[in-house]
């Protein structure tokens, strides 16, 4: 009898539901086993009897009796798990996927880019950083949202600002009164960032159409397609490399991904989409 | 290489009935499908017309592909958080007279199901525990293609036991240890052939060969050797979107493809109970590979289309080092829009030969 069943969930307790904005919650989420993640990998959520979705942590991977999962209600399962409330039951799969490769970065200049749902998994990467705070030669952060009430973990950005080890920049597409931060792209506030960039390490995470046009604009400001790093959104759902949902070229984005150099898939026309 | 008589074949059949969940293919007018062995069964003669409990060894391939014993259209794969995994079948499955394409879609399957960190527990212990008695191709019919993919119509290993009829019986040949074992157990079974029997194996192999060979010329199918970048070079070409404008979108090639293995996950409450089901599914679907957000990379009938062929010609041979077609020409029968992969792949051949390199 096998002993592992990759296709069944953990056990997991709902310890706190967190409102970030009018369409994204964090659920705190304790499962009966361990699951130890690597910042950048991810997971599949089951809402009982409703159906799995995938998500990347935003909690600090080194907290292992805990993971947050920030989830933006879009479809079936995101729906009924933005009703979750403390003490329900969910369930886990995963680790899954690659995550970025932290060490690689040590040493270097790194530029992480975010929009919208995407500060999710940046906010882990983020803790990670920190934690190697000294193991870097600079770090900038450069997000953006469409609106200020869009902005996820509103709180922990003003705090990571005030950091002497982290260079920070927010802006939105349209702002309001009692915005006093930048209004545009996430795209035009690139430019002020100084670092090396034919050297420098990018890491991009955002809604597919942010991270297309950053991608440009990275290669145009001189970062390397090696050194870009993409956080790819498939319809991961085995999340084993089975089911062949998430297929790009010769990769499966929940095995091979979902971080992915770009310099791996710049030549699959369907990767934006 | 052993010999064993059409009454011998069926009391080895009987003597691993015990252990066995035994198919057998049987002939419905003019097509082969598979059935539990029930006996009493006979074996077909020469010139003998099949009834239901006629067990046809020979002929071509049966209708259904054979991964349908292995990963079933719709099962349980996880009970709420339960650690054990839901039982299937008590017995392992023998497969009887599965022919050299059926082989051939097993090698995909174990690559998917079987390859890298995670292994699929249903599929691996099903595949591990069966017994696999394949048979040679004693004819052709019009759609078959096999030597095309470089597969000869007779299986030549990825078996237990290969059977090779000839008259009043089969010529045996073992491919794994098991298929050694149960010979060995079941010796008073089997004796020598005789160098004519050899011969008469040998004749109709040459036959059968030169049958899938003579479609293959007719249809003017390309072989394999032939395939290498046609994806890549034809990826932005007319043929796509021109072979698409009659698909129907139905999923029948996914289905019935030895090699397809797509699926979905698929939870459900089954008496309070949260049961996982996994679903075969077919990338020919509109949604199969949207994302919750709305976006959809294939958002158009021809990429699907592309992405089909791309996937069994251009991912597979990179990945497993094997195109994912078996030449079984299913599709084609099975197609109700007339899509014919001989002609996609020999179109695709063309225009990349045409292509500057």
């Amino acid at each position: 009898m096998p002993k592992n069943n990759p296709y069944r969930p953990v056990e997991t307790e709902v310890l706190d539901v967190i409102t970030e904005t009018p369409t994204i919650k964090t659920l705190k989420l304790k499962p009966k086993e361990e699951i130890n993640f690597k910042t950048g990998q991810f997971i599949e959520l089951t809402v009982p009897g409703v159906g799995e979705a995938p998500f990347t942590p935003s909690s600090r991977p080194a907290i292992k009796d805990m993971i947050e999962v920030t989830i933006m209600r879009v479809g079936k399962v995101t729906e009924k798990a933005h009703v979750l409330k403390k003490g329900d039951t969910v369930g886990l799969r995963g680790p899954f996927g690659n995550g970025y490769p932290l060490e690689s970065f040590f040493g270097k200049e790194v530029l992480v880019v975010g929009g919208g749902c995407g500060f999710a998994p940046i906010r882990s990467l983020m803790y990670e950083f920190f934690e190697h705070s000294g193991d870097f030669k600079s770090l900038f952060f450069r997000g953006g949202c469409k609106t200020p009430n869009d902005f996820l973990y509103k709180e922990e950005t003003v705090e990571w600002s005030k950091r002497d080890d982290i260079n920070v920049v927010l802006t939105v597409d349209e702002g309001n009164v009692a915005w006093k931060g930048k209004v545009g792209l996430v795209t035009t506030i690139l430019d002020d960032v100084k670092m090396e960039f034919k050297i420098g390490i990018a890491v991009v995470c955002g809604p597919p159409i942010m991270m297309k046009f950053a991608t440009s604009k990275l290669l145009d400001m001189g970062f390397k397609t090696t050194n870009i790093y993409l956080s790819m959104e498939k319809n991961m759902s085995c999340g084993i490399g089975k089911c062949g949902h998430c297929r790009i070229g010769p990769y499966y984005v929940c095995k091979d991904g979902p971080v992915f150099q770009y310099e791996k898939i710049k030549n699959f026309h369907d990767i934006w989409e | 290489m052993l010999f064993i008589t059409n009454n011998n074949l069926l009391n080895l059949l009987e003597n691993i009935h015990d252990q066995y969940e035994i198919f057998v293919p049987v002939k419905k007018e003019q097509t082969l499908f598979y059935t539990k062995y029930s006996p009493p069964m006979n074996i077909i003669e020469k010139n003998q017309t099949p009834d239901q409990d006629t067990i046809v060894v020979g002929e071509v391939r049966a209708f259904e592909p054979l991964k349908l014993f292995y990963t079933r259209a719709r099962e349980c794969v996880a009970e709420g958080f339960k650690t054990d995994i839901p039982r299937r079948n008590p017995k392992p499955f023998c497969i009887v007279g599965a022919k050299s394409c059926d082989l051939k879609g097993f090698q995909v399957q174990d690559f998917v199901f079987k390859e890298g960190e995670f292994e699929d527990p249903f599929y691996v212990r099903e595949r591990e525990n069966n017994l696999i008695i394949s048979a040679d191709c004693t004819c052709a019919i019009d759609t078959c293609f096999c030597l095309a993919l470089n597969e000869k119509p007779y299986p030549e290993n990825n078996f237990d036991l290969n059977l090779s009829q000839v008259t009043g019986g089969f010529i045996v040949e073992d491919g794994s240890e098991k298929g050694k074992v149960l010979i060995n157990n079941n010796s008073q079974l089997f004796s020598d052939p005789m160098e004519k029997t050899i011969a008469e194996r040998d004749a109709l192999r040459k036959k059968v060969t030169d049958a899938v060979k003579k479609n293959i010329k007719e249809h003017g199918i390309p072989l394999q050797d032939q395939f290498n970048g046609i994806i890549r070079e034809n990826y932005e070409s007319n043929i796509w979107k021109d072979e698409a404008q009659t698909c129907v979108e139905c999923g029948a090639c996914n289905t019935i493809c030895p090699t397809c293995h797509c699926f979905l996950l698929y939870d459900q409450m089954s008496e309070k109970r949260m049961e996982r089901l996994r679903v075969w599914d077919s990338c020919m679907i509109k949604d199969f590979a949207k994302v919750a957000a709305g976006v959809n990379p294939r958002e158009l009938l021809w990429m699907r289309l592309r992405n089909r062929f791309e996937k069994k010609f251009d991912f597979f041979p990179q990945l497993a080092g094997i195109y994912a077609c078996t030449g079984c020409g299913r599709c084609i029968s099975a197609c109700p829009a007339k899509i014919d992969i001989r002609e996609v792949l020999q179109r695709l051949v063309k225009d990349a030969q045409k292509q500057p390199v």
